[in-house]
């Protein structure tokens, strides 16, 4: 508190109540007149009036014009304006789905090699950084000579997944993304909602990344040629 | 033929056709227009997925899978509730409602052996027993002087339900709840009741029935709008209304119930039990709709609709029964009847939705601001409106 709250006086920019006394031996202590709500606010009748109005307004305008979603659903070029539509926000999920952001964190898949193996070397950074343990790897030996292992079994629990992507970050070839865009799936049965390694790379496309350490810095390539690492 | 008049004329039919045809499907389709009018009024779709096959129709259907899943749950009693009492007080609030429609002219006079001709008003006003008349369905369960006292003496009754509800539930907020629920529909009955009596003071009347069929004044016919009680009991309109939606335990005064408090009186029930009392909550829409349109907008009269057809301006010759000047379209007597049972359901219908809107719209009142509107306004008003009625019908009309 500073001290020109102690003197303030009520000015045109802040009007404050009313003072009808001072007291003298107080001068903070003052009266001041008190504006009680009169029988037409406590009988609430224009209140309640003007409320009627703006759900009734409401509830007319959703009832009787079209949707606004079909406007912008329909075919490029159609009319933008919606002011003449109705204001309803639902999303009838399964049919409609809203498009979720660029970096949504969603179901997990496997990238694949040019030869359509799996990318991933089954090097245990993903399972040791997952808060969640529910990143199970299985390591065996490469039939590729060039490459050490590769993963025999790769299961991610859905279920156990708290969806915070520190697989994608540890991962050091590109291997584990979560850029599908879809959520886990709803199961029956807790075995349904483990991700397997095939069902993770039939989601998965090839990368265009580097595989780590090898070749030129690839940031210095076309970034849009799909090669592989293989051919470096 | 005249057996069957007199089963057509008989109380119990009447019942059973008030109750499936009107009551019943009104108060089973509100439980969906509720949710889904809420959410129009709140940018939201609502519910309209149910279906049967391909048949949707925008989610009507719900209060069907509603119905279904409340039958077949689990009928729960919780251990230490007064078994007696549990079972009776869904009973208790459910019954009252239905017979409280006993008293709501629900249509026209229908004389079946007029349908295909238009009727002279002239001579049913002359002769109404005569034998022309004698054969006549009255679509009225029971036409008695004190229809509407008869109302607030069943549906005091009600209240027994969600009170004998909280007592036998054994639990602290159902007992709160009932009591509630008592204190609030003692404090508005009042009102209630007092509310009416200006529309008792312009009519002469309390059966409903004459209400309707003469309206606040003989001077104009009780078809006109301007002869129904909304323009003679305008203060007297809003106060019924505001007390009746009371009387229903809905929001803004459902402190009864008070979700985020205390639950209600039923918070111990579930299932079909709990449905019942649902189901007379909104049966209770239904029929506070049902005695509003009949007492203050004319029932089951269609503007301008005369027994005869309609006619706008001009009047009876008596001595020639001819409509002298203004518009006429004579109907038969079937088209006539039709257009006015469709006007009584467009009216309830319209009230419901109002009360809908009302319930949707104004949130809950906190208890003393729901004694301080009851008791030191609602009442007060209604005693004003008393006097002034009576001063205006003194001075004005000279009786």
């Amino acid at each position: 508190m500073s001290a020109t709250h102690d003197d303030h006086e009520p000015t045109e920019h802040a009007p404050g109540p009313v003072v009808l006394a001072v007291s003298k031996r107080h001068p903070r202590a003052r009266t001041i007149q008190v504006v009680r709500p009169g029988m037409a606010d406590t009988s609430f009748l224009a209140a309640t009036a003007k409320g009627l109005g703006i759900t009734l307004k409401h509830f007319a305008r959703n009832l009787f014009l079209p949707m606004r979603k079909a406007a912008a659903r329909s075919k490029a070029g159609a009319p933008t304006d919606v002011s003449w539509r109705n204001e309803i926000e639902t999303v009838q999920y399964p049919e409609e789905k809203v498009t979720y952001p660029e970096r949504f964190r969603g179901l997990h898949r496997l990238m694949l090699r040019d030869d359509g193996a799996v990318r991933c070397v089954a090097c245990m950074c993903c399972p040791t950084v997952c808060p969640a343990h529910c990143i199970t790897i299985i390591p065996e030996e490469s039939d590729n000579p060039g490459i050490e292992k590769r993963p025999a079994v790769f299961e991610i629990d859905e279920l156990r997944c708290v969806v915070c992507g520190l697989c994608v970050e540890a991962c050091p070839c590109d291997a584990i993304r979560m850029d599908t865009g879809d959520h886990a799936r709803p199961v029956e049965d807790r075995a349904n909602a483990i991700e397997t390694k095939a069902t993770m790379m039939e989601r998965g496309i090839r990368s265009i990344a580097r595989q780590g350490g090898e070749g030129p810095n690839w940031r210095a390539h076309d970034h849009g040629s799909p090669s592989g690492d293989d051919e470096h | 033929m005249d057996i069957l008049i007199a089963i057509l004329d008989s109380a119990a039919v009447k019942w059973l056709f008030v109750v499936l045809v009107l009551v019943m499907p009104l108060a089973s389709l509100l439980t969906w227009a509720e949710r889904r009018q809420s959410a129009m009024m709140q940018d939201r779709l609502g519910p309209n997925r149910a279906n049967i096959g391909p048949i949707k129709l925008k989610g009507i259907l719900h209060f069907v899978a509603d119905a279904l899943k409340m039958i077949f749950k689990e009928d729960f009693i919780p251990a230490n509730v007064h078994k007696g009492l549990f079972a009776l007080a869904p009973i208790l609030a459910l019954a009252p409602v239905l017979i409280a429609f006993a008293i709501i002219p629900f249509g026209p006079t229908i004389y079946p052996h007029h349908l295909r001709t238009a009727i002279d008003p002239f001579e049913l006003a002359q002769n109404p027993g005569s034998a022309a008349f004698a054969d006549a369905i009255r679509m009225q369960m029971f036409s008695i002087d004190f229809g509407l006292i008869y109302y607030f003496a069943v549906l005091t009754l009600a209240n027994y339900g969600g009170t004998i509800a909280g007592w036998a539930s054994y639990n602290k907020w159902a007992l709160l709840g009932g009591l509630r629920s008592s204190s609030q529909m003692m404090s508005y009955e009042v009102a209630m009741g007092l509310a009416l009596m200006g529309a008792f003071l312009v009519t002469g009347s309390l059966e409903p029935g004459a209400i309707v069929a003469h309206g606040a004044t003989a001077s104009m016919s009780a078809a006109n709008p301007f002869n129904w009680l909304w323009l003679w009991q305008p203060v007297g309109f809003v106060l019924f209304f505001t007390a009746a939606i009371a009387e229903t335990k809905r929001a803004p005064f459902d402190i009864p119930e008070g979700e985020p408090e205390i639950i209600g009186y039923f918070v111990e029930y579930s299932g079909i039990r709990w449905g019942m009392f649902f189901l007379a909550e909104f049966i209770e829409i239904v029929f506070i709709s049902s005695v509003i349109a009949t007492v203050f907008f004319g029932g089951w009269q269609v503007p301008f609709l005369d027994v005869d057809g309609f006619r706008i301006g001009g009047f009876i010759d008596p001595a020639t029964h001819v409509s002298v000047g203004g518009w006429v379209a004579p109907l038969p007597h079937w088209l006539v009847a039709l257009l006015q049972f469709m006007a009584f359901g467009a009216k309830v219908v319209l009230l419901c939705v109002v009360q809908l809107l009302i319930r949707w719209t104004l949130p809950r009142f906190r208890a003393d601001q729901l004694m301080n509107l009851g008791w030191k306004l609602l009442l007060p008003l209604s005693l004003a409106n008393i006097m002034v009625t009576a001063l205006i019908k003194l001075i004005f009309m000279g009786s």
